[in-house]
């Protein structure tokens, strides 16, 4: 236990720090010295040049765009149980429940509607969801319109994205 | 009136306000790239004109384009003073640009006998003038803060209030121990005291002679301009953006051009007092008349030396990562920049010659040692703007209370000290 406490020394006590003009010079040598390495060669700043370089570093529990994950058999997996649209925090997903006839399940939803101008991507529909059916594993994260229809998600457009992760299907049984 | 007095007014007039506004953008680009690049950042450096970019300057204008097609915004409780609301940020831009105006770009020529001021006011009592006007633009940040209706912008003008108060003694009387090492109010015989040496070797810098002076006045200049640490009244992690909250469009940028005028101003006060001002170190207006010819040499080889290592710099610098292959045209630039500091040396190199060796008439002489003033001035007036930047991002904001603790406690007392010993060591060196 002894050996895990880390004492961490506290400064500005001394006489040197309390004129506190030293200490100003000390800090401006550090920040030229980084301004006069990185000046004298530009290319050696290790920076991501976006819109060339997309970034490669996100990871599975990314929350990007949404998606309605699909069965096995290529339909829709959402029962429309309304879960995910009670847990919503700012009330952004708008659902339609209607009868299923293909006898795969009784429920699906006639229309599934985000939108991304309310939506605060904290991820609480797909804590609720109880069938897996929408995830936020795309790894899109930039959305761009030129309208504000452009960001409400259909039911369509939400089915087209592909899960960016391996995990196409939703895993929740039948 | 004569013909050279009106061309000096005017050229010292323009140069003043291309000095001071034309140097907005630029310390814009400086002050975004210059943080990048202290924080292992690029910073802006896209915005292009036909695949020229000059580094990333080009951004400033487009901002400036954008601010000027932003939408007017007022809030909506002002209905019949509009005009004061507009008049807030004119007062700080205008008082600092004001301040500006007192400086002396080069030394006074003398032309038949008759004394010409390069400077854009020709008055003999600057540093008056610079009290005087550089405390106004508070003016403005009160008025902005209390037309607001708001919190927050309330906070920020009071804030810059109480600061002013705290800190506009300590310079104060930091300027007054610096009049009686100096015996003038006059900026250029400040400057005409610094240009001899002091121990025989050192330079008469105010910096030199007095150093608690400097410290102080350098101080309580960071606060005049609003400038880190002392941006208390904008502080933007605490209360918005201060007494500018409610500003939009161009408005704000009257505010924010305001104050990098501000610290133009300011850097070329502090120059101007303390750091030998358009002189350089070691030699003074006549002594470069006397030795025309040697200094235009040294001139000739200093300058092809310095495009040298910017072309070099410009040749590693200026180039296209590999991983992005689309961003193309630099190698365009740098070739027609390159050409272009080529023929611009050739250009300067061959007036040198002819003003050094053929051309040895005294008035040829006197105008190009005051471009070289001006030049030295420009250069200084640069290298002080970056200590103004490196120091944003060095120091973080101190506390409200903190900046009065420093201004009442501390900063008033030295200067008081100072001026005590300064007139001690006055009087007894001339006594």
């Amino acid at each position: 236990m002894k050996n895990k406490i880390k004492t961490i020394p506290r400064y500005g006590k001394d006489k040197r720090e309390r004129l506190y003009l030293p200490a100003v010079l000390d800090g401006l040598k550090v920040t030229l010295k980084r301004l006069y390495e990185n000046i004298t060669d530009i290319n050696s700043v290790d920076v991501l040049e976006y819109p060339e370089e997309q970034p490669k570093d996100i990871t599975s529990r990314y929350r990007g765009l949404h998606r309605l994950t699909k069965r096995e058999d290529e339909s829709i997996r959402c029962v429309a149980c309304f879960m995910c649209a009670t847990a919503c925090p700012s009330n952004c997903i708008f659902i339609e429940a209607t009868q299923r006839d293909d006898g795969i399940d009784e429920k699906m939803p006639k229309s599934f509607k985000i939108d991304l101008l309310e939506c605060i991507f904290c991820g609480y529909c797909v804590e609720a969801c109880p069938c897996d059916a929408i995830r936020m594993d795309t790894g899109i994260f930039s959305i761009t319109g030129k309208k504000r229809e452009d960001f409400v998600l259909d039911k369509e457009r939400l089915l087209s994205h592909k899960g960016a992760f391996g995990r196409e299907y939703s895993v929740a049984g039948k | 009136m004569s013909t050279a007095m009106l061309v000096t007014t005017l050229g010292s007039v323009i140069l003043a306000a291309l000095l001071a506004l034309l140097m907005i953008p630029v310390l814009v680009w400086l002050e975004r790239r210059g943080a990048g690049l202290i924080q292992d950042r690029l910073g802006p450096n896209r915005t292009n004109l036909f695949g020229f970019r000059l580094g990333g300057v080009v951004q400033s204008f487009a901002d400036v384009i954008k601010l000027v097609f932003k939408e007017e915004y007022y809030p909506s409780h002002i209905k019949k003073a509009r005009w004061l609301f507009m008049l807030a940020p004119m007062i700080t831009f205008s008082a600092a640009l004001l301040a500006f105006m007192v400086i002396p770009f080069a030394d006074d020529l003398v032309i038949d006998k008759e004394i010409l001021k390069i400077q854009a006011l020709p008055v003999d009592y600057g540093i008056l003038w610079f009290l005087a006007i550089g405390s106004v633009g508070v003016i403005g940040a009160v008025m902005g803060g209390w037309l607001s209706h708001n919190k927050y912008s309330l906070l920020g003008s009071l804030r810059a209030s109480s600061q002013m108060i705290g800190y506009e003694l300590a310079l104060a009387l930091s300027v007054i121990s610096m009049v009686i090492t100096y015996n003038s109010i006059d900026f250029n015989q400040m400057v005409h005291f610094q240009s001899s040496t002091v121990l025989g070797f050192l330079p008469a810098w105010g910096v030199v002679v007095q150093p608690l002076a400097a410290v102080i006045f350098i101080t309580a200049v960071f606060a005049e301009t609003n400038r880190a640490p002392f941006n208390i009244s904008e502080g933007e992690s605490e209360i918005v953006a201060g007494y500018f909250t409610e500003y939009t469009a161009m408005k704000f940028a009257m505010f924010f051009m305001g104050e990098y005028v501000a610290m133009n101003s300011a850097s070329a006060i502090v120059i101007t007092m303390f750091f030998g001002g358009y002189q350089l170190p070691w030699t003074d207006t006549k002594e470069l008349l006397d030795n025309f010819t040697f200094f235009a040499f040294a001139l000739m080889i200093v300058i092809p030396s310095v495009i040298f290592f910017v072309i070099r710099w410009m040749r590693k610098n200026n180039r296209v990562r590999k991983s992005v292959s689309t961003d193309g045209g630099r190698d365009f630039e740098t070739k027609v920049l390159t050409i272009a500091l080529i023929v611009m040396t050739v250009v300067l190199e061959t007036i040198l010659f002819y003003i050094g060796v053929v051309d040895k008439s005294d008035i040829t002489s006197k105008i190009a040692v005051m471009l070289f003033q001006i030049g030295v001035f420009v250069i200084k007036l640069m290298i002080f703007n970056l200590f103004f930047i490196a120091v944003r991002w060095t120091l973080p904001r101190f506390r409200y209370d903190q900046v009065q603790t420093l201004g009442w406690y501390y900063l008033l007392p030295l200067s008081l000290l100072n001026i005590f010993i300064t007139a001690i060591v006055v009087v007894g060196v001339s006594s």
